[in-house]
């Protein structure tokens, strides 16, 4: 990658010599303003990475959008060289083959960070509801958020076509479960919780409960409750 | 006569328990490990059937009436475990009128308002307990007889019958004021008798009992109520008598659930949870600990022994010498051994009833953990469940902690001699910078203790009369608020029927001092009070019992 800096540099001669360059630009890695070719994607798709586990981390706009400022920088110029390798300058195409790599590296990347983010967040769905929590909901980009509700709308109306009048929820029971009804207790004091035939239950830390399942699995996702097995 | 349910008949379960069955109900439990066995047993029940509860543990008065506010307008059943007996329900929590409490407790005697109440309470209790509860009579004059005293002055007419008729008059009166007396009579001992407190049957093995008429029981319910019935028996609350007849019961029981052992070719597998009888050593833990610790810290014997005295320890290791030996060399100990239970599954995990019950209380009561009370509650409760070995190990580690700060704290108790005989009983004080005083800050453990204290003190003075007193224990409860715990025990006799009338001597003493006390505990006979109101409320006690 090093060795794409001797040609990067607009105006220069390239027969440079090598020990003049290293004395002129000291650090021999950030050959040029950006850092290296394709290193901001790739610090996307890195972070990205690391918070495992089907974590959302906070949308990187600004990364995002020098890769994708690299990316046109890259372009440009291989346009310019392109033209001039055109009329005679045939040492210049390793050059621009090399550009034209970085540019497809950054596409992957980039393009491998947003869809990996939209599978993550369609994972959401299933898991918390249809309502996102605030926390979520503010490391999701404006498209995101969007694409989220158009997958949502999509979700539902194909749960509604499915089983019979009232459609089916298949949010629900993702394991087959083994009773209808479950042991849980209380982590911590949520307040009264509301259930479909209109009565409510105090939820204090510390009380046990014996509760239908399909009730509590969202409160058990979030963490409110525990599922005792005795 | 009586409106509460006995478990003789089967119709009686359907049309009073069944309907419980069918709705939502709000358990509350009591902070006794006997409380958590009937709890489990009735949990287990209650998932059968699909029953939907919500649990929630009580310690004390103030928390039972707290937890029914805030839960009385969800639920209108509520079933009370060892809790809400021996005090007027109706008057404390002040309920609507269909709101519908099942009692179960062991604490008697139970409060005649529960007892003739038809509509909202229902006791219940196993066939064969006699409650002894006066009669109806004997209690609540109906109001009718009140008014013929004033109706027949107004219905007078000729003088000849008016003077027949005063003379009649007279007699009737003096005839009414007379019953009256004799009613008053009555009704004042009553009273008395209705002054002791003590626990009867256990109310794990009541919801055994209701289970096994619902045909729902299982092994490990029956392993429950065996637990509940040896925690009554470690702590002392029951006779040696009852326990034996119980131990019977339950050995019927044991018999028809677990027979599949004895038969080579088709016994369960060993992973399967077994409960064998057996007829074992009286020493706390000896299972997992060493013998030597076991009998350093096991009541019967270090009083026996006499093991805070060089002289003990020395009777102690020639114990040992000649245990190769048939005889005893001449100790006083005829009852080592002791009808129990033990439970198995798998290879390793073999343990006696026993040392569920100290595992689970010392779990209870742990004092190194900080958060809300329930928090040891819900552990101790999880330990309950073959599936939670480690907070059983641990409760296990406690009990060992628990035990070996007893017995020093008794060893340093009798050779100080502070133990003091205040005239009608004795007393016994903590001071605050005793080591591992802050464990018996606990009722349990302050309990378990003063029984502890009271045998070796009986075994160790030569005084006649002492031996034959009740013990009052005080153990400081919370330095900053400067209160102090004060707990009551029945004096130790071979023939005691371990009934206790320090709860009404308590509250009679804290009225006449004006002491600020606190009686929030089920059991009467433990309170809380300000440390400086400690003195002139021994003071009103020992005028009081003399």
């Amino acid at each position: 990658m090093a060795a794409g800096g001797t040609g990067e540099r607009r105006g220069l001669a390239p027969s440079l010599p090598l020990a003049a360059e290293r004395r002129r630009f000291p650090r021999p890695r950030a050959a040029w303003r950006g850092g290296m070719a394709g290193e901001r994607a790739a610090g996307l798709v890195r972070e990205l990475h690391r918070a495992g586990g089907g974590n959302l981390p906070p949308f990187r706009a600004e990364g995002l959008r020098q890769a994708l400022e690299e990316m046109r920088a890259l372009y440009e110029r291989n346009q310019a060289d392109v033209s001039e390798a055109k009329s005679g300058r045939t040492d210049l195409i390793f050059l621009i083959r090399f550009r034209h790599c970085c540019l497809l590296r950054n596409q992957r990347c980039v393009l491998a960070y947003l869809y990996d983010r939209l599978l993550r967040i369609r994972a959401l769905r299933w898991e918390y509801g249809s309502v996102l929590p605030n926390t979520i909901h503010f490391h999701m980009s404006a498209e995101e958020v969007e694409w989220f509700n158009r997958y949502k709308k999509s979700l539902a109306t194909y749960m509604r076509s499915v089983g019979g009048e009232e459609g089916l929820d298949l949010t629900q029971d993702i394991k087959p479960p083994k009773s209808l009804y479950i042991e849980v207790r209380c982590l911590r004091d949520y307040g009264e919780f509301e259930i479909d035939d209109g009565t409510t239950v105090l939820l204090k830390k510390n009380s046990q409960h014996f509760l239908p399942r399909w009730k509590c699995e969202h409160l058990i996702r979030q963490g409110v409750l525990e599922h005792i097995l005795s | 006569m009586y409106q509460y349910i006995r478990f003789g008949t089967y119709v009686n379960i359907f049309n009073t328990v069944i309907p419980l069955f069918l709705q939502r109900v709000l358990l509350l439990v009591a902070s006794d490990v006997d409380a958590l066995c009937a709890c489990k047993i009735l949990q287990a029940l209650f998932q059968c059937d699909h029953v939907q509860y919500t649990l929630v543990p009580v310690s004390g008065w103030q928390e039972l009436e707290t937890a029914f506010l805030e839960h009385k307008d969800q639920f209108k059943y509520f079933v009370l475990i060892n809790c809400g007996a021996n005090v007027d329900l109706l008057e404390i929590l002040q309920p609507e009128e269909d709101t519908l409490f099942f009692v179960c407790d062991s604490h008697r005697p139970i409060n005649v308002v529960n007892v003739y109440n038809d509509t909202q309470i229902k006791l219940l209790v196993k066939q064969g307990d006699d409650l002894d509860v006066p009669a109806y009579d004997d209690i609540f004059r109906d109001e009718e007889d009140e008014e013929d005293d004033s109706g027949d002055e107004s219905d007078v007419s000729e003088p000849s019958e008016k003077r027949r008729r005063f003379e009649e008059d007279v007699i009737e009166r003096t005839m009414k004021r007379r019953q009256r007396r004799e009613w008053e009579a009555r009704r004042v001992l009553c009273s008395f008798i209705l002054s002791f407190c003590f626990s009867l049957i256990k109310s794990a093995m009541v919801m055994f009992d209701l289970a096994w008429i619902m045909s729902k029981d299982l092994n490990d319910m029956l392993w429950w109520a065996i637990v509940g019935l040896t925690d009554q028996w470690v702590q002392d609350k029951i006779t040696q008598m009852k326990y034996v007849t119980d131990i019977g019961i339950l050995q019927r029981h044991v018999s028809r659930h677990n027979h599949r052992n004895e038969d080579e070719e088709n016994s369960l597998s060993i992973d399967c949870m077994r409960i064998a009888f057996e007829y074992d050593l009286r020493l706390a833990l000896y299972q997992h600990w060493s013998l030597y610790e076991s009998l350093c810290n096991t009541s019967y014997t270090s009083a026996s022994l006499k093991l805070w005295s060089v002289q003990g320890q020395k009777r102690l290791q020639e114990f040992l010498a000649d245990m190769g030996r048939a005889t005893k060399m001449g100790l006083e100990m005829k009852d080592l051994r002791v009808q129990t239970f033990s439970i198995h599954f798998g290879f390793k995990n073999k343990f006696s009833a026993s040392d569920i019950v100290y595992a689970t209380a010392s779990l209870m009561e742990n004092i190194e953990k900080e958060g809300p009370e329930t928090t040891n509650f819900i552990k101790a409760l999880d330990s309950l469940s073959r599936g939670n070995l480690d907070k059983l190990h641990q409760g296990l580690d406690l009990a060992k902690k628990q035990l070996r700060a007893i017995q020093q704290t008794v060893a340093s108790c009798i050779c100080t001699n502070l133990v003091i005989s205040q005239g009608p009983f004795l007393y016994c004080s903590l001071m605050e910078g005793t080591p591992d005083v802050k464990l018996f800050s606990k009722p349990v453990s302050l309990c378990l203790l003063s029984k502890y204290l009271l045998k070796s003190f009986v075994c160790s003075t030569r005084n006649k009369r002492c031996k034959l007193l009740p013990l009052i224990m005080a153990a400081p409860m919370d330095v900053e608020q400067g209160t102090v715990i004060m707990v009551g025990i029945p004096p130790e006799t071979e023939s005691s029927d371990k009934k206790n009338f320090f709860g009404r001597a308590f509250e009679k003493a804290a009225d006449s001092t004006n002491s600020r006390t606190l009686h929030n505990h089920f059991d009467m006979s433990i309170i809380e009070l300000k440390t400086e109101d400690r003195s002139k409320f021994l003071d009103a006690l020992i005028s009081l019992l003399s």
